[in-house]
């Protein structure tokens, strides 16, 4: 076993499908008896053939034909039986293989998720893995039966006569020369086409997405230039790579079938010279006739042989991501006091660190603001105390336990965390609040709902709690989704709330009442905000000022109006801007 | 399987001329192909018909046949893969177009979801499956055709069976092709569910994940997940019998072949060598067939994609057959407009009229009909009764074009391109040249901000160093506007400044925006409001109030209100 080396995709396909094994397998022999049958009437026309020429009639004949007929059967029942064995293999890989996707992403880091557009996991989850049907349902059973039973085919008539077996061979060589130059470049041409592809389908989606701008400025698809430039490379990449392919294509597709080419004319002279019998060269034309078919399934999948890599590479991707590691049992915590000491972050992939050597003590019960230009990191402190990753350097604390010690169920039983845009289920406005705590009884969710200053209006749609959201809430406004999703939180009452931006994209209309709602909420709890108008945060206990990664200055707003320029500074912007009438 | 090539065809648009020479030089190919019969008659009638051996001739047949083959093979599969991809990219522009002309009312999350699908994923079938299905199948179909001539040429009786092989190998195909027509749309209803529910997943793992309901919420999309694999596992099972059964019915007649080849040999009207010829026949004729019918499951799906494709030629597009009129001035005057998303009542008989060269903001209630109000101007909709007059004129009396050459929108959401910073701009305008650009960002205040990127205008914007703050994008959405020079704008304010630091610059792009121009704002902030020459409280779907600033402070009502309120909002404290 080779053991450090990465495994090839096809270990990995076959690795995931290991449930499904015998019925692969089966599935196998099932087409192998299939393609035996078209042999068999192969045989059979060979056997009539001598028949015919060693003086035989129509009587002997017919119990040949019957066999025939059989061998035909045997191959439309078998290769059905196979297809359909096959595919309840395949449907039931993908099935478990999407459910470890899935599973996989309830265990990554949350921070991942939030920066991985939903769309591509939409895509690997869905497309990538349908993707694999063609593969396991269809090449895994065709392509080695319809390898396997030509082989016999060329082993008798390497026993009739070996000469006439290589003449029965030469279109096949020469075919599979040209298939294998033209797959040579496959794997990049592909690339390239998957990557052609996602800019057509990004610029797509902008449009769509932008219909509003669209109109506004009576733009058209095709004098948008990007649009229909994406449009246009996408169909020019594929047709210039078909035009490409075409070449050998079109060569071995018409030449392998084409034996005839070889056999014939050889035939014809070992014959004459006498060294070849006619029932002998009958039977070989008929033999090597038998040949191309399979031969041709066999190599329509090529294509497919390409494309698995990346499927599964895509599909592994995920997989293989790292996750989070917690202990199963929940740890002691003292109080809900959270300290940062030395935290330093980086994300994933990209090199620059993003905070340096943070350190912060939050006190139970008390007010910290997070302020600072945007991109100063301060979003990137509350998602890290929230757990959304794993500090890359230091250690933060929740009640004196390291939350790499805490389980993640724990570590959310204590923390709120509210962003601008909280995603609703397409379920009922009740059963959106109730998930902040899943044993709440009505009265409990409609005294969150009150709390939360959204008992009106939702008493007001068409359903009262019983109206369905719609798809990501869809069928609600901004603030009234706001407002729901804070009557969630407030049902959780967890010890710590987050605030991050998350009054930051209300109409002004519903700006007060949002306000009251997280009023509300917070009372009594430590309570880390970050929030854009400053007159919201003057009276925090703590005001945290981050630059570049940095805590620049934290105490009161008046020590820092005295002491910190930057906060000054900001601060004399927002009283610039303040808009009172 | 007739029905989805003409369809194909209808499809094709431009390339339709293209698509049939593609077929007739596909059937040369055939014929070219099929000469292997005539080389393979020529040898049975030296071998067994005693004729005089010449290897030369019979040679020549098959490298003609195949050079031939190959040739013609190469010039209709290119031609028939440009006629796939290029439709689908025809369909991709047309598509695109006609969004132009839907009414902005049914377009929501959902709509617009699934004219992406359309268009990219749909049409991407298309354009995969097109090419290979018509290759496929003309081919194989042809083939079998040209050998079926062959045939007749030889002996009539059995080229007639062969031939009555194909009629039944149609019908049958035809027969399975209803049978499982539900298959196509079956299909992709499975994957529609499932994309949404993998996307309402993933979308909502952030409340899932900190709320604990992993369990509750996983359990739903893995039921779904389970109901894709029996659906697709009972789709596979209701087809793959059909496979057989064109199998078979094809493989009868081959015996049939072989069996009165042997009859009339047996009765002395068949030659020995004719004979061995059509048992050896009886293979070749319906290979190719086989591996086209083999391909009417993915004909079933194209043409399932084709008609969804088509399905958005089906929305509802407004009016758009009106005339070029150059309006001399920008006044707006509603008349009695009455306006109604389906049975919500969103405007009930609004009337007012916007002098040319003043500012009116439009207060009120979310849901009152602001946004509403605004967008008939630019006719994204149509009213339900009533009028709306731009310079005198109907807005359904213009040609769409026309009358958006009178208004410049900015919205509140700004939306700009994954293009160049340049484009962006110009999509204002796209006659613009590059100074006109500049002269536009300057007035924006973005100039400054664009030549200090490494790229200048030609930063792409949302990749990589073009990541702009929030106020820079926001002036660059009103250069845009600024650039179209058209005399109304319409001007959803933004509300609140996304970074208080750019206030200043904010303030003044708009400043050069509305410079002498007809201005209707939705209005958030009190310091526009005020300086407003006319306000208008919308409250369910009527002026519940109308007049100045001061007026309006001075009668108790949804305007004092409001003013109370916001300064409640802004004199909020966390603690």
């Amino acid at each position: 076993m080779k053991t450090k080396k990465e495994p090839s995709p096809f270990a990995k396909l076959w690795g995931w499908a290991n449930a499904y094994h015998g019925g692969f397998c089966g599935s196998v022999v099932l087409a192998v008896i299939g393609v035996a049958g078209t042999m068999l009437a192969y045989l059979c026309v060979a056997a009539i053939i001598r028949l015919l020429l060693s003086g035989g009639g129509l009587r002997e004949c017919l119990p040949w034909c019957g066999l025939m007929l059989g061998g035909y059967l045997i191959k439309a029942v078998f290769s059905s039986l196979s297809t359909g064995m096959s595919h309840t293999a395949t449907y039931h890989t993908l099935r478990d293989l999407r459910k470890s996707l899935l599973s996989k992403l309830s265990r990554v880091p949350m921070g991942t998720i939030l920066n991985t557009p939903s769309g591509q996991y939409k895509t690997t989850i869905v497309d990538r893995v349908e993707g694999m049907e063609p593969t396991l349902a269809h090449l895994i059973p065709e392509m080695t039966s319809n390898l396997l039973v030509p082989l016999t085919l060329v082993i008798s008539i390497f026993v009739l006569d070996w000469r006439m077996g290589l003449a029965s061979l030469v279109t096949t060589a020469i075919g599979l020369l040209i298939v294998s130059q033209s797959t040579k470049t496959y794997a990049v041409r592909w690339k390239g086409a998957v990557e052609v592809g996602r800019r057509m389908a990004n610029a797509i989606v902008e449009y769509v997405g932008g219909i509003q701008v669209v109109k506004a400025f009576s733009q058209s698809a095709g004098s948008y230039k990007k649009y229909a430039g994406a449009v246009e490379d996408n169909a020019r990449y594929f047709v210039d790579w078909m035009h490409d392919n075409q070449k050998y294509m079109a060569s071995w597709q018409s030449i392998l079938p084409a034996v005839l080419v070889s056999v014939l004319p050889t035939g014809l002279l070992l014959w004459n010279s006498g060294s070849l019998s006619a029932a002998d060269f009958l039977t070989v034309i008929v033999l090597s006739l038998g040949l191309t078919g399979p031969m041709i399934a066999a190599l329509s999948f090529v294509d497919e042989l390409a494309i698995v890599g990346t499927n599964v590479g895509e599909i592994a991707g995920i997989l293989e991501s790292p996750e989070l590691v917690r202990p199963q049992q929940p740890a002691k915590l003292s109080g809900s006091g959270v300290t940062l000491k030395n935290v330093s972050f980086t994300y994933g992939e990209v090199k620059e660190e993003v905070l340096h050597k943070i350190n912060l003590d939050i006190h139970p019960g008390t007010v910290t603001a997070l302020v600072g230009p945007s991109g100063s990191g301060k979003s990137t402190i509350a998602k890290l105390i929230a757990g959304f990753w794993d500090v890359t350097g230091g250690a933060i604390t929740l009640g004196d336990v390291d939350l790499q010690d805490i389980p993640l169920d724990q570590l959310n039983r204590q923390i709120a965390y509210v962003a601008q845009d909280n995603y609703l289920f397409d379920r009922t406005v009740r059963d959106n609040i109730r998930m902040g705590r899943p044993d709440a009884a009505d009265a409990e969710v409609e005294a969150a709902a009150r709390a939360a200053g959204c008992d009106m209006f939702i008493r007001a749609l068409e359903n009262g709690y019983d109206t369905v959201c719609g798809e990501g809430g869809g069928h609600l406004s901004g603030g009234e989704r706001q407002r729901i999703s804070i009557a969630r939180a407030m049902l959780k009452d967890a010890p710590i709330v987050i605030l991050d931006e998350a009054t930051a994209s209300i109409d002004p209309e519903n700006e007060a009442l949002i306000q009251r709602a997280i009023s509300a909420l917070t009372k009594g709890k430590t309570l880390i905000v970050i929030a854009h108008h400053l007159g919201t945060i003057a009276g925090a206990d703590t005001i945290v000022v981050v630059e570049n990664g940095r805590i620049a200055a934290q105490g009161n707003q008046a020590k820092l109006l005295e002491t910190c320029p930057l906060y000054a500074q900001m601060w004399k912007a927002y009283l610039g801007t303040r808009d009172a009438a | 399987m007739f029905g989805i090539l003409k369809k194909i065809f209808a499809f094709a648009g431009g390339k339709r001329g293209l698509l049939k020479k593609a077929m007739g030089v596909s059937l040369l190919g055939a014929l070219f192909a099929s000469l292997q019969f005539l080389a393979l008659m020529l040898a049975m009638d030296m071998v067994v018909g005693g004729a005089k051996l010449t290897v030369w001739p019979v040679a020549c047949i098959m490298l003609v046949s195949i050079l031939g083959h190959i040739a013609c093979a190469y010039y209709s599969t290119n031609a028939e893969t440009d006629t796939g991809y290029h439709m689908a990219a025809e369909k991709r522009v047309h598509i695109g177009d006609r969004l132009r002309y839907i009414p902005m009312g049914y377009f929501n999350d959902n709509s617009l979801g699934n004219i992406t699908a359309v268009v990219t994923t749909t049409l991407g079938d298309v354009e995969n499956t097109a090419a290979r299905c018509l290759v496929m199948v003309i081919g194989g179909f042809l083939n079998t055709l040209a050998l079926c001539l062959m045939l007749l040429f030889a002996d009539w009786r059995l080229g007639l069976i062969a031939i009555a092989g194909i009629l039944c190998y149609l019908a049958v195909t035809e027969l399975s092709q209803s049978a499982t027509s539900k298959t196509g749309p079956a299909r992709q209803y499975i994957q529609e569910t499932l994309v949404e529910k993998v996307l309402e997943y993933v979308q909502g793992m952030g409340v899932v994940k900190s709320y604990g309901l992993e369990k509750d919420s996983g359990q739903a999309v893995y039921n779904t997940v389970d109901d894709s694999c029996q659906k697709a596992l009972a789709l596979v099972r209701s087809i793959t019998p059909w496979s057989g059964i064109r199998q078979i019915t094809v493989r009868i007649f081959s015996v049939a072949i072989v069996v009165a080849a042997l009859a009339f040999y047996a009765g002395g009207t068949l030659s020995l060598a004719r004979c061995l010829l059509m048992l050896i026949a009886s293979f070749l004729i319906y290979a190719e067939l086989e591996s086209a019918g083999n391909m009417s499951d993915q004909l079933q799906m194209l043409g399932a994609a084709m008609d969804k494709a088509n399905s958005i030629d089906n929305t509802p597009t407004m009016d758009i057959d009106g005339q070029e009129i150059a309006s001399s001035h920008a006044f707006v005057e509603f008349q009695d407009v009455h306006f109604a998303y389906g049975d919500r009542t969103i405007l009930d008989g609004i009337s007012f009229t916007i002098p040319e060269k003043t500012t009116t903001a439009v207060v009120g209630p979310s849901g009152g009909g602001k946004t509403t109000l605004c967008n008939l101007i630019a006719r994204f909709w149509d009213v339900d009764d009533g009028k709306i007059l731009v310079g005198g004129h109907d807005v359904r009396e213009y040609k769409l074009d026309s009358l958006m050459k009178n208004i410049s929108m900015v919205f509140q959401n700004v939306y700009l391109f994954n293009d160049t910073i340049e484009n962006n701009i110009k999509f204002g305008r796209p006659s613009a040249t590059h100074e006109q650009v500049m002269d536009a960002a300057k007035q924006a205040c973005c100039h400054d901000f664009i030549t200090a990127l490494p790229e200048g205008y030609d930063t792409v914007l949302g990749e990589g160093g073009g990541t702009l703050s929030g106020g820079e994008k926001q002036r660059i959405s009103i250069a845009r506007a600024i650039i179209k020079d058209a005399p109304m704008i319409i001007l959803d304010e933004a509300t609140a400044s996304v970074d208080p630091e750019n206030e200043v610059e904010l303030q003044t792009a708009i400043n050069a925006l509305t410079h002498d121009k007809t201005i209707i704002m939705i209005a958030h902030r009190l310091k526009t409001v005020k300086d407003a020459d006319q306000i208008l409280v919308l409250d369910g779907g009527h002026i519940a109030q109308r007049g100045t600033h001061a007026e309006l402070l001075e009668q108790p009502g949804l305007y004092a209100d409001f003013i109370g309120l916001r300064q409640e909002a802004v004199g909020w404290k966390l603690a």
